[in-house]
């Protein structure tokens, strides 16, 4: 990984010398050990503090949509980056030629404290990025593992205990909104829980409240999730979100062959899509 | 007096009978100051909590009054004040001192929260001396000592075989009384520790006072996210909303955690938003930790807890911010006076 590092740091003083770009957003280190954090370099001899590593927890995406105003950026993408600015391209956020994509195939990120790969990561079929300008390093093989394995397992559950399993992840939200504010996809203007006018989500930490929240942002996401499984790892509660977050997918996939969001950014999506031959299980 | 381990969940069951008894504990996925019961027993391995015991005193939704319509039809308000005696059993001197500066803020300067004050008044604090520190903990920079808790009633230390108990004021001298058939003439050797994080805070609130417009902000907070993480897990966040909910012909108005990471926090009617990006947010959080407070209470909002510094989901470190502000100059037109 480091000569794809060195390689990286090089390219990034290139782009913003030669002024094709405004900025680079990646990941520098942290303070502590195996810690980093994203970065955003607007000046090439600054290109230096660039990291890329096992340790790169973030992902790029989101951040595009506050830095955009600034210029054309130069983005680092992996699989789940690649597939995050795909889906803000197609839900109108970014404009591709408003970036400039530095692909970067990944071999899975670790928790810093036990030297795990994520859980993310242990659920990922995409670690070479699906877009780029261009790509730093060699493709990596690409894992085939079973990421609706947490689904089947709750849904195998008894009734009772699979009730129990929603209630008991939904009373620990403390509602901080960390998992919307990461998602590449939760781009809304006003999102429904900030329309306090109208009074959709009340402001009460309460199980009720806290199962509205989360379902409905479930559902909001629905087709376009690009599982990059960013709004689990940023719950500072730990809560498994990807599993909602995955049965709706399963279900969407299963009920009208949607697909993995974000491989492209052309075409429809299921939930966006009307035909007369969907299915239509509970009229 | 010393209290032998063994008869630590003794004297539990006993002053839960009583009380409400809050105990550092793991439930599931986090750690928090849980009520202590036949499956929920204290684990004092833990540094601090990842959750404080903020909300014991300060829920984060707290139901004020009902209000509405009676079968006759007449017009009532009842108000809701629930509070019990409650045990705060083996706060670390961050938490502590966090209760300190909510004091300030709830009881202090003419004004007295009346939903705070009963909670207040019926707790008994039982501290903790740290026997470890984690990475993230930097109270000692923060003007406290994580061996001792002068602001608690009762200061504990853990050693082998038993606990130290030292009554600090008439409450724990009274409870201390009161726990005499669980404790033994006795004293530990507590070895000090130091938190191995450390910043340095001379001179930093002096140099905020002229930082309101100094560059830094924008680039510390462009990564920041805005989520709510870092002042819902902080002790000494305070903020609160105030909403309602009503039923046919009854309501219940209740007040609600607030956090000025929000972007409705500073909404108002018509949309406008004074605190419309980010950069003004992070400002606001992180001059009132170090500055704003300091001026209005003559102490740092910022308790050295390390919670934010481990919780934030891109790594925003305020000890690295702290860093940063020592480094900063103060140039001409970056200078302003907060
Ligand atoms: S990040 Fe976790 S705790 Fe925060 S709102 Fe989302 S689910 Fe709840
Ligand atoms: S500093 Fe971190 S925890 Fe706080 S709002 Fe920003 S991203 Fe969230
Ligand atoms: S600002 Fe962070 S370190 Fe300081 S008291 Fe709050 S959570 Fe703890
Ligand atoms: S911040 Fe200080 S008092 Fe709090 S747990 Fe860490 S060492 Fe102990």
């Amino acid at each position: 990984m480091s000569d794809i590092q060195s390689q990286l740091r090089a390219r990034a003083a290139e782009l913003l010398s030669s002024g094709e770009v405004v900025q680079v957003i990646g990941w520098m280190d942290g303070r502590f050990e195996n810690q980093t954090t994203p970065a955003f370099i607007d000046r090439p001899e600054d290109a230096e503090l660039l990291v890329f590593n096992e340790y790169c927890v973030n992902t790029t995406p989101k951040y595009t949509l506050y830095e955009k105003e600034h210029g054309k950026l130069a983005v680092c993408v992996r699989g789940c980056d690649s597939r995050g600015i795909n889906r803000m391209i197609k839900d109108n956020q970014i404009l591709r030629d408003q970036l400039y994509l530095i692909g970067l195939p990944c071999s899975g990120v670790k928790d810093r404290k036990t030297g795990e790969l994520l859980i993310k990561c242990q659920n990922c079929n995409h670690r070479n990025p699906v877009v780029y300008d261009e790509l730093l390093g060699d493709a990596v093989e690409e894992p085939q593992v079973n990421r609706y394995d947490v689904v089947e397992r709750f849904e195998a559950m008894e009734r009772d205990k699979r009730a129990q399993y929603f209630e008991s992840t939904f009373n620990r939200c403390i509602r901080c909104y960390a998992c919307r504010e990461v998602c590449p996809v939760c781009t809304c203007r006003s999102c429904f829980v900030d329309q306090v006018n109208v009074g959709w989500q009340g402001k009460q930490n309460n199980l009720a409240e806290n199962k509205f929240y989360n379902l409905t942002r479930v559902f909001h996401i629905g087709d376009r999730c690009v599982e990059c499984g960013e709004c689990e790892r940023a719950c500072p509660m730990n809560l498994p979100l990807m599993a909602f977050n995955r049965k709706m997918v399963k279900d969407l996939d299963d009920l009208f062959a949607a697909g993995e969001a974000g491989l492209d950014a052309e075409g429809t999506h299921s939930l966006g899509t009307y035909d007369v031959n969907d299915v239509e299980e509970f009229m | 007096m010393l209290l032998a381990k063994d008869r630590l969940n003794e004297l539990l069951d006993h002053l839960s009978t009583e009380a409400r008894v809050y105990v550092p504990a793991r439930i599931e996925t986090q750690t928090r100051f849980a009520l202590y019961s036949d499956t929920v027993k204290p684990n004092f391995k833990l540094v601090n909590t990842e959750l404080p015991p903020k909300d014991i005193l300060f829920p984060q939704t707290q139901n004020m009054y009902r209000y509405g319509f009676d079968a006759e039809g007449v017009p009532f308000i009842d108000p809701i004040h629930d509070a019990d005696d409650v045990v705060i059993f083996g706060a670390r001197s961050c938490d502590v001192r966090s209760i300190e500066c909510m004091d300030d803020v709830f009881l202090t300067k003419g004004y007295v929260d009346e939903f705070y004050e009963p909670r207040r008044s019926r707790l008994l604090l039982v501290a903790m001396a740290c026997n470890t520190v984690a990475e993230s903990c930097f109270c000692d920079s923060m003007s406290l000592d994580p061996n001792s808790a002068p602001a608690a009633d009762i200061q504990m230390s853990e050693g082998d075989q038993a606990f130290e108990v030292t009554a600090l004021n008439e409450k724990g001298e009274a409870a201390l009384a009161a726990w005499s058939s669980y404790l033994t003439e006795g004293s530990i050797e507590h070895a000090a520790v130091s938190c191995e994080l450390k910043v340095e805070m001379t001179g930093i609130k002096e140099k905020l006072d002229h930082m309101f417009e100094h560059p830094i902000w924008e680039s510390v907070s462009k990564k920041c996210l805005n989520c709510g993480t870092c002042t819902f897990v902080c002790p000494t966040c305070h903020c609160f909303d105030i909403s309602q909910e009503n039923r046919m012909k009854i309501g219940e108005r209740f007040r609600s955690w607030d956090s000025c990471m929000f972007s409705c926090y500073t909404e108002m009617a018509g949309h406008h938003n004074p605190r419309a990006e980010k950069m003004p947010r992070v400002r606001q959080r992180f001059l009132h930790k170090l500055c704003f407070f300091e001026d209005r209470y003559g102490k740092s909002l910022c308790v050295g807890c390390g919670r934010c510094v481990a919780d934030c989901p891109v790594a925003l470190d305020i000890t690295v911010l702290i860093d940063q502000i020592g480094a900063a100059e103060l140039t001409e037109g970056a200078v302003h006076d907060a």
